[in-house]
């Protein structure tokens, strides 16, 4: 049985409905999950930042090791090393965290003015994004790292500048393509008429007002990105070095192990990393939808 | 000029002369010339309409005006001149130094234009004009609206940067009073709607009151009441009627609706292949027992379905032919190729040389060699 009800107060007033109310209760799911992963991320990561963890990530107790969850004084059990995994893993948010801002910082700032020259401008800049992007998406990603990595040194902020300029023509064709179909409306041209200086239309009406909820959706799905990209390369040890936890790390020093029927020391990593890249995309898709209106009903 | 007395003392509001704007196709390798030579004059307080096919020049020439062609090579030569608040503005002044034009064998066969300096120099001359002195509508009014942004903060947003007021609060009343001004109901409530919350006609509205609230000289309204069903349009013509006997705005009103300029117009220009074919009193041009008339006009004015064609379920009057392919604009009078009344007598001028805007009666101008002008104050301008 489906109800049918009609919102009090005016008829048109469609927007004066709280967000929340407009969409649909999947969406809400997806961004509701998503928002306490990034709470949670957040929260760890000030937590590692200031020292506050539960044990001494790097205390070994050869005593102790692979132990198994729940055993006293380790909630999430230890690893090869006999090192606290709950620790760690608190600890392990510091590799991506400022990194993947970064990243994110760099494609939505590159992305963003490159949309803009192409959109607004357009003419010759639209080819130079247009060859751009079929050469970012031409050369494997994980290639193009390694090689910064062998040219410079193996620092996860090399990678991650790297992976945002990687990440700016998604960005790029995403603003200019919002512009194009802007342009078929005339509000650009009215705003002009109107006699709007060119930045006030750019940054205001165009990036804030039409671009904003894009650029939201694009840096959480770039944060995303930027932990896939990171822990790939730490577990690939190319990334952050041990005895600096990484889930990435964490799962390659647990995989010796797993075969053995200790498979908890990689597995806790893994999930942890499931876990938060689910969260990121969830939030992207639900935002997606609620914000740009994807999923009518 | 051939303003009629409702000019004040110091002239036209606006002065148009000769201009040019073209444009280029890559593709045919030759010059589309979208407005090819008009010469317009608006006096205070007046309502210019212009009328003519689709293709014919008149968003052009009114875009031209307001310094908002991008496509390029654009304008090209001519002046404009805004006369308004005691200022005298030539908005294309300096201008030629950018461009370059060589002509062959009396047309325009190459142009040379430093597009980042015009575009300097035009935008320092339109400072403090568009919008504050030339406003503009648009068609399709609901896109011409941020879809992102209410209408009251896009209202507020132009009243302060085009007027003194500032704070948040007085600009809001004045938004408030200028949304009651163009009669928009509950326009409180109306304030913190979205465009897509309105109809086509009060996004028109609330376009107008942004047009307007910076108090311009002169309104160019763009084909205002396309896009809008037929009784919005009647409603929109009455609010820009009602809205010019109150504030006494010049207007350039473009639109292919003949009805609606006959009902706001006090002068017609009608636009013909990129060029004004004829000028005059409304009252007079559109008159149906009008004898001077351009045959281009009169073929317009015989296409809009009557009473007694609809009774009868006759057909149509449609103009012979397409509209001018203003690539390939001929040597003679532009309609040539479409007139139905071309006789011997004139056939050879007609088809070899452009016959001139003369006067034909006081403040009626046509350019047509049946009628030739009249002995006093005729014009000898022969084009090049």
């Amino acid at each position: 049985m489906r109800r049918y009800l009609q919102t009090p107060g005016p008829i048109g007033e469609y927007s004066g409905l709280p967000l929340w109310q407009r969409a649909a209760p999947l969406d809400l799911i997806y961004v509701g999950y998503g928002l306490l992963v990034v709470a949670v991320v957040a929260a760890s990561y000030l937590l590692g930042a200031f020292g506050w963890l539960p044990d001494d990530p790097q205390a070994m107790n050869v005593g102790l090791i692979n132990a198994a969850p729940f055993t006293t004084g380790h909630l999430l059990g230890t690893d090869f090393l006999g090192r606290d995994l709950q620790a760690r893993l608190i600890l392990g948010i510091q590799a991506y965290f400022l990194p993947g801002l970064l990243a994110i910082a760099i494609s939505v700032l590159g992305g963003s003015v490159l949309g803009v020259m192409a959109g607004y401008l357009g003419g010759g800049f639209e080819t130079i994004i247009t060859y751009f992007d079929n050469l970012v998406d031409s050369f494997p990603r994980l290639v193009l790292i390694l090689l910064v990595i062998a040219a410079f040194k193996p620092d996860i902020y090399y990678v991650m500048v790297v992976v945002g300029i990687t990440g700016m023509p998604v960005i790029a064709n995403l603003i200019a393509g919002k512009i194009a179909f802007l342009r078929q409306k005339s509000f650009i041209e009215a705003a002009h008429a109107l006699g709007l200086p060119a930045h006030t239309v750019i940054l205001k009406h165009i990036l804030w007002f039409n671009c904003r909820a894009l650029l939201v959706i694009q840096a959480t799905l770039g944060m995303a990105e930027a932990i896939l990209v990171e822990t790939s390369l730490s577990y690939l040890g190319f990334g952050v070095q041990e005895p600096t936890p990484s889930w990435g790390n964490m799962v390659q020093a647990g995989a010796n192990y797993f075969l053995q029927g200790n498979f908890w020391p990689s597995t806790a990593p893994a999930l942890a990393i499931l876990a938060t890249i689910l969260g990121f995309q969830l939030l992207g898709d639900g935002l997606n939808n609620v914000l740009e209106g994807r999923r009518r009903r | 000029m051939d303003a009629p007395v409702l000019s004040g003392v110091e002239g036209p509001l606006l002065t148009i002369e000769n201009l040019r704007t073209y444009f280029y196709s890559r593709a045919k390798r030759a010059f589309i010339r979208s407005v090819d030579g008009v010469s317009l004059s608006l006096a205070r307080g007046e309502t210019l309409g212009i009328v003519g096919e689709s293709g014919s020049g008149k968003t052009v020439t009114a875009l031209s005006a307001a310094g908002l062609v991008s496509a390029a090579p654009g304008v090209i030569g001519g002046s404009v001149e805004l006369h308004s608040n005691g200022t005298r503005r030539k908005l294309l002044d300096g201008l030629d130094r950018y461009v370059r034009v060589k002509e062959h064998d009396g047309r325009v066969a190459e142009v040379e234009k430093d597009e980042r300096g015009w575009r300097r120099h035009a935008e320092t001359l339109m400072k403090g004009v568009r919008g504050k002195e030339i406003a503009m509508i648009f068609q399709n009014p609901r896109s011409a609206l941020n879809p992102y942004s209410t209408i009251g903060n896009q209202l507020v947003e132009t009243i302060r940067l085009h007027t003194s007021l500032r704070g948040g609060r007085e600009a809001k009343e004045c938004a408030i009073h200028w949304l009651e001004r163009v009669r928009i109901d509950s326009p409180r409530l109306r304030f913190d709607n979205f465009p897509f919350g309105m109809s086509g006609g009060m996004c028109q509205r609330a376009m107008i009151a942004m047009a307007l609230c910076a108090e311009p000289s002169l309104l160019i309204a763009d084909e205002p009441t396309t896009g809008l069903d037929a009784t919005i349009q009647s409603r929109i013509v009455e609010l820009l009627a009602q809205l010019k006997a109150e504030t006494g705005i010049a207007t350039l009103l473009i639109s292919h609706d003949i009805s609606v300029i006959q009902r706001l117009s006090d002068r017609v220009a009608v636009m013909y292949g990129g060029t004004v074919v004829e000028t005059g009193c409304a009252t007079e041009l559109l008159a149906p027992e009008a004898k001077l008339r351009h045959p281009y006009t009169a073929a317009l004015l015989a296409s809009i379905p009557s009473a007694e064609t609809i009774r009868r379920k006759s057909y149509l009057q449609a103009i012979e032919g397409e509209v001018l392919d203003t690539i390939e604009v001929p040597r003679g009078c532009r309609f040539y190729g479409r007139c139905s009344r071309v006789t011997e007598a004139v056939r050879e001028r007609c088809a070899g040389l452009e016959p001139p805007l003369a006067e034909v009666a006081p403040g009626h101008k046509l350019r047509c060699w049946l009628y030739p002008s009249a002995p006093s104050g005729a014009m000898h301008e022969t084009r090049t």
